[in-house]
């Protein structure tokens, strides 16, 4: 068990979100549309799915990938009916809200499958489980074997790891784009002929371990989204757990977790947004801002549409401004069909106006200390706050007495 | 002027009845005797059924369905002052229910967000409950929560553990959720003994906890993080932190 979850841990998918709710009387199991995290690791992560390995033996020798067949690491499988067990088990204390299985590949691509398409079997028909199941899909095995594993699991994936072919061709020698893609697109295709709706689909994208920039891998996100092939792309900053000379060495020893984290902002705004990649990297700025969030960017340099009128704007224009969020949008269209809204009204419905307050008008009114100028809004939000020097007449004394 | 009621429902509801038949009008409802010095008077609110009964029918009759679980579920928030924002609510709403929508008021918004507190708790709670099994292969869940949301669970669990016997048990509150081949809902308990539970047991927490450690990444350890998402006051039962 320590060995199978310890090489699965680098997977960074782990939501049981967007299946649809469904259970059955006199059955176990029931996914719910929200996802529920079960606990969170010392790393703050969440954990949803029991996330393991079928197997760390591997064919491939992928120079990332911890399990890659040159390390000499200890290796261990389990049985398919005692994954299967295990899951039960789990899922009855409510550790867990289903099951995240991957694979190394052993003996070949379609063995694998196989033993992964017997753990659901087992799971689904003899134990009438209706829990959430992840299956990673192995690329390259066979299209009978897929159609299976898709009618069983909840959601499907199979990662990408490396934005461009070449990248993968350096690291990944056994692996191509279109290799890893091949499982995905036929999954979609399997689903949407059975009932007009792709089956949820995810993948997953190293992060510093490759020169491809920030608008290589948004670029690819964007057109993934686009085409109803994904859900959902994770982003892993990049770990080393290898040696290899093609791999970067990392500066610090920290990975870039900052970059990790303004890829899932920008990748938000592609998602929930409505904002086109092309919107937020373009070929002079390639690159996301460390110092600011995308959508800050965004909105300095298309100032033309500001400020707004809170009062006035359409829902689409709420959202494109910065710090409001699709909640804090909702507050504001909610409460102006009672009043006009002031600043105070936003500060009184708990709306951050730590970004806003230089982009909005509230009925009428603009703060007045930072001119409506792209540079002087950038200094203002970045210079360090003031810590408030404590002076003599901000001591503890009694009321009564003076006394300090 | 102050007012203290004996923390039941039926006891709230005669409140409301006396605020609109004797015309009281409370700065502040308490539940216990404060232990500072209080100048003020202090009335004393007893629970009267037929009164209660009133007041209920007419909240049904003159609520939305919606406004009527409302006021249910922020009674469910136990461990906070609702009762005068509650009392406001109900006022208010039995003017207008138009008005119930208007977060403008701000007795509206406090429950409005009490209310999203209860069930971004709830939820929580929902992932965060752990069941042993029992030698009976029952499951058994302890449960310590600052919300009073047994209830919610127990028709949670209700989906998932269909075919299975539960009980899901508020020490602190002393009620539970007791889910068996005769009877589904909610229990008084008075005292219980610790219960013997299966062979199986210390097997699979042991082999979770070995999961939860081996799926930590050590160059993103985040304590700070972690301590933000599973705040310490749900911990008490949860096998990965005992």
């Amino acid at each position: 068990m320590q060995i199978l979850s310890d090489s699965a841990k680098y997977d960074v998918s782990c939501s049981s979100s967007g299946a649809e709710n469904n259970y059955k009387t006199g059955e176990l199991g029931a996914t719910q549309s929200s996802g529920i995290c079960h606990s969170f690791t010392a790393d703050g992560r969440c954990v949803s799915l029991l996330k393991v390995l079928l197997t760390n033996f591997c064919i491939y020798d992928c120079a990332y990938c911890i399990n890659k067949v040159s390390n000499d690491i200890p290796r261990a499988a389990f049985a398919p009916r005692e994954l299967a067990d295990i899951t039960m088990n789990f899922y009855k204390r409510n550790y867990i809200e289903g099951l995240f299985l991957s694979s190394g590949i052993i003996e070949s691509e379609d063995h694998t499958m196989h033993l992964i398409l017997r753990t659901l079997k087992i799971l689904r028909h003899e134990y009438k489980f209706n829990g959430y199941i992840h299956v990673k899909l192995i690329p390259g095995s066979d299209a009978k074997l897929i159609e299976q594993v898709v009618s069983l699991a909840s959601r499907v994936s199979s990662n990408i790891e490396l934005p461009s072919d070449k990248s993968l061709k350096l690291l990944a020698p056994n692996k191509t784009k279109e290799k890893v893609l091949q499982p995905l697109k036929l999954a979609r295709d399997i689903s949407m002929e059975k009932n007009n709706k792709p089956i949820g689909m995810s993948t997953q994208l190293i992060v510093g371990a490759t020169p491809e920039n920030d608008m290589d891998i948004l670029n690819l996100s964007a057109a993934l989204y686009d085409k109803a092939l994904l859900k959902r792309v994770y982003y892993s900053a990049y770990i080393p757990v290898n040696d290899d000379k093609n791999l970067p060495i990392l500066s610090t020893s920290k990975p870039p977790l900052l970059r990790e984290h303004r890829l899932y902002q920008a990748d938000w705004l592609l998602r929930f947004y409505d904002f086109k990649a092309d919107e937020i990297l373009n070929e002079q700025n390639p690159n996301l801002d460390e110092e600011l969030d995308p959508k800050m960017v965004w909105a300095l340099n298309n100032m033309q549409y500001f400020p707004m009128e809170i009062n006035k704007a359409s829902f689409e224009e709420l959202i494109r401004i910065p710090g409001i969020g699709v909640k804090s949008a909702y507050k504001i269209i909610n409460a102006r069909r009672f009043k006009k809204l002031r600043f105070d009204d936003l500060k009184y419905l708990k709306i951050s106006i730590k970004k806003a307050k230089y982009f909005i008008v509230c009925n009428g009114k603009y703060q007045k200390e930072i001119p409506l100028y792209r540079e002087n809004i950038k200094l203002d939000f970045l210079k360090p706050t003031k810590k408030n020097e404590p002076s003599l007449f901000d001591i503890d004394y009694s009321v009564i007495t003076g006394q300090l | 002027m102050i007012v203290l009621y004996d923390s039941s429902f039926e006891g709230f509801l005669t409140l409301v009845y006396k605020v609109y038949y004797e015309k009281i009008t409370p700065t502040k409802i308490l539940q216990t005797y404060p232990n500072t010095l209080i100048l003020e008077e202090i009335t004393e609110i007893e629970t009267d059924q037929i009164h209660a009964q009133k007041v209920l029918n007419a909240l049904q009759k003159k609520f939305t369905k919606k406004n009527f679980e409302s006021i249910f579920h922020t009674f469910m928030c136990d461990s906070k002052e609702f009762e005068l924002d509650l009392l406001q609510f109900i006022i208010l709403g039995f003017k207008d229910q138009k008005q119930l929508l208007n977060i403008n008021h701000s007795c509206v918004f406090n429950i409005q967000n009490l209310l999203k507190e209860l069930f971004r708790h709830n939820h929580k709670m929902t992932g965060f409950v752990r069941f042993v099994e029992l030698e009976d292969t029952t499951l058994y869940a302890k449960v310590d929560s600052k919300f009073n949301v047994v209830y919610f669970l127990g028709k949670h669990f209700l989906k998932r553990f269909n075919n299975q016997t539960y009980i899901i048990h508020d020490i602190q509150r002393k009620i539970a959720f007791i889910k068996n081949d005769d009877f589904i809902g909610v229990q008084e308990v008075a005292t219980f003994e610790e219960p013997k539970t299966s062979a199986d047991e210390q097997k699979f927490s042991k082999l979770w906890r070995t999961f939860f450690e081996s799926v930590a990444i050590e160059s993103r350890k985040n304590l700070k993080l972690q301590k933000q998402l599973v705040p310490l006051l749900y911990r008490t039962y949860m096998t990965e932190f005992l």
